[in-house]
């Protein structure tokens, strides 16, 4: 096993966001993030998730409390290139082929063409599509858009991986071995730190060091259950009783 | 010898599907072309037929032969004016899709922009051509200039409003994937919208190319031969008041041809451009 808890990477406190028409959509949230975590917000629509990651994007402002990542205002983290987006949607460019969908935020920030491509091919490999460079999005599987869309997500080499419900719309199979796939890149990088959405509880214990329980009206943090089980987990994980009795813990909190 | 049998036989096979192939191609070629040909073999000799039984006047009801004989016997006169619209409807129709696609990026890049022009873009379209033809012949002489400028005018809103609708229909996602990693504007504008706008450009192409015909012939009419050679547009006033009437039809069957022809140019070039991506030009399987 090995510790990966180290710095402080994300912090908020008090944070909160109230939209110019009145509505909370989150309130009051303080939670302490430190390197090298896999953190998973689970919650029902509503519950202010994705408003949290876009305010530590900086897509949106937040109202009140403090928000910083790496110590930097959300807006200057984005800037140094360190934070990385995976969405719900695959979002890749249908003109673009794969490897040039892999390497456009290195385009996007100026990286030569060789350098850049070069990057792609080393996250292509990473989540198993090499043989797919020069393919176009629509020549793939909903599965395979996904992995290329997590390893464009990779090539800046983040050192926070926002991921907002990335595997909601795969079936089940695919999402569990994308789920394994995802574990195996964030462990061979101990420095990564991966905040993960989902409404799915059983995903949210399978693969996070530590669940957020959110609840919506206003939305906050109810509860935040510690996972203590080393990684690799593999799937028998999934069918010990301690799986279960983590399940039913995160459950209960969203049915209260 | 065991090894050479099943290749033998195999090219054969093969041999005998592509000849079928071929046949089944030919075959379903025919079954979609037959009917409209037969409706076009109807039409016209029924047109033939009447004419000569009834012996209605040239004049008033040309004979499809009659038209055709007047078209060989001005072929040059034809052919010319031809090449003269087409000229003209092609500069009218450049022009339109340049300034267009340039208006909408300028008018897209600022809410403020857009709010201040589009109105007054949208009233310069409810204008009638015809009733502003008048001025642009005044301010730029009877010709060819004033003929590309009204083509110009007839195609230029199309290409601009097609073009600013597809800059602002960007999926929301990929416009924040974009700012995520920081994108200029530019960089918005080059690699995301402008690309992602392309089905709604070349819509906006095909409206275009068939109004720019249509603006030059207009134009031609309205703004006549001035010193250079006259175009389809001013073939047909002569022609009119000649009362040539088979050289009228004539000139009418090759505005059309002309205008049919660009369209399945740029219908082409379209094709070429979104095949490999957009749904709307792919080949149906």
């Amino acid at each position: 096993m090995t510790v990966k808890t180290k710095n402080v990477l994300v912090n908020m406190s008090g944070l909160s966001k109230i939209f110019p028409n009145g509505t909370t959509a989150v309130k009051d949230v303080n939670l302490e993030i430190k390197e090298g975590e896999f953190i998973c917000f689970v919650g029902p629509s509503g519950c202010g998730k994705s408003t949290i990651f876009k305010m530590i994007t900086g897509l949106e402002d937040h109202t009140n409390g403090e928000l910083e990542i790496f110590g930097h205002s959300p807006d200057e983290a984005r800037k140094q290139n360190e934070v990385a987006f995976v969405f719900q949607d695959h979002t890749l460019l249908p003109w673009k082929n794969v490897r040039d969908n892999v390497a456009l935020p290195l385009q996007l920030k100026g990286v030569s063409k060789k350098e850049r491509y070069a990057e792609a091919e080393r996250v292509l490999e990473l989540v198993g599509l090499a043989h797919t460079t020069t393919m176009l999005p629509r020549e793939l599987s909903g599965g395979m858009k996904m992995r290329v869309s997590i390893a464009r997500a990779l090539v800046t080499r983040p050192r926070l991986l926002l991921m907002d419900e990335p595997f909601g719309a795969l079936d089940e199979i695919t999402r569990q071995s994308l789920q394994e796939e995802l574990l195996n890149i964030w462990q061979k990088d101990s420095s990564m730190t991966v905040l993960f959405i989902t409404h799915n509880v059983f995903e949210a214990v399978y693969l996070s060091s530590k669940v957020a329980v959110m609840t919506p009206g206003p939305g906050k943090i109810s509860s935040n259950i510690e996972v203590p089980y080393a990684y690799p987990r593999g799937d028998q994980f999934r069918t010990t009783p301690e799986f279960g009795e983590l399940v039913g813990d995160v459950s209960k909190v969203l049915d209260h | 010898m065991s090894m050479k049998n099943p290749a033998l036989s195999t090219s054969l096979i093969k041999e005998k599907k592509w000849s079928f192939d071929i046949q089944t191609i030919l075959f379903s070629l025919l079954k979609k072309v037959s009917l409209p040909i037969l409706v076009f073999v109807v039409f016209v000799g029924g047109w033939e037929l009447f004419c000569r039984a009834t012996g209605i006047a040239h004049y008033i009801l040309p004979a499809p032969s009659d038209i055709y004989l007047a078209a060989v016997a001005n072929s040059e006169n034809l052919l010319g004016a031809m090449f003269v619209t087409i000229s003209s409807a092609l500069m009218g129709f450049i022009m339109s899709v340049v300034l267009g696609i340039s208006g909408a990026v300028l008018l897209a890049s600022s809410k403020v922009i857009e709010k201040a022009l589009y109105p007054y873009v949208v009233l310069l379209q409810t204008i009638p051509i015809i009733a502003i033809a008048p001025i642009i012949v005044i301010w730029f002489g009877a010709g060819t200039n004033a003929i590309v400028i009204i083509a110009f005018l007839i195609g230029f809103f199309p290409m601009l409003s097609n073009t600013l609708v597809g800059l602002n229909s960007t999926d929301s996602n990929l416009r924040n994937l974009f700012s995520l990693y920081n994108a200029s504007k530019f960089q918005t504008m080059w690699r995301l919208r402008l690309p992602a706008a392309l089905p709604y450009i070349v819509a906006g192409l095909k409206i275009s190319c068939t109004l720019a015909t249509i603006g030059v012939i207009a134009g031609e009419y309205i703004a006549g031969i001035g010193g250079g050679r006259g175009g389809l547009g001013y073939a047909i006033t002569v022609a009119a008041s000649n009362i040539q009437t088979a050289y009228l039809f004539a000139c009418g069957l090759a505005a059309s041809v002309l205008g049919i022809g660009f369209f399945l140019i740029i219908n082409y070039i379209s094709k070429l451009l979104l095949s490999s991506w957009h749904e709307s030009e792919m080949d149906q399987q």
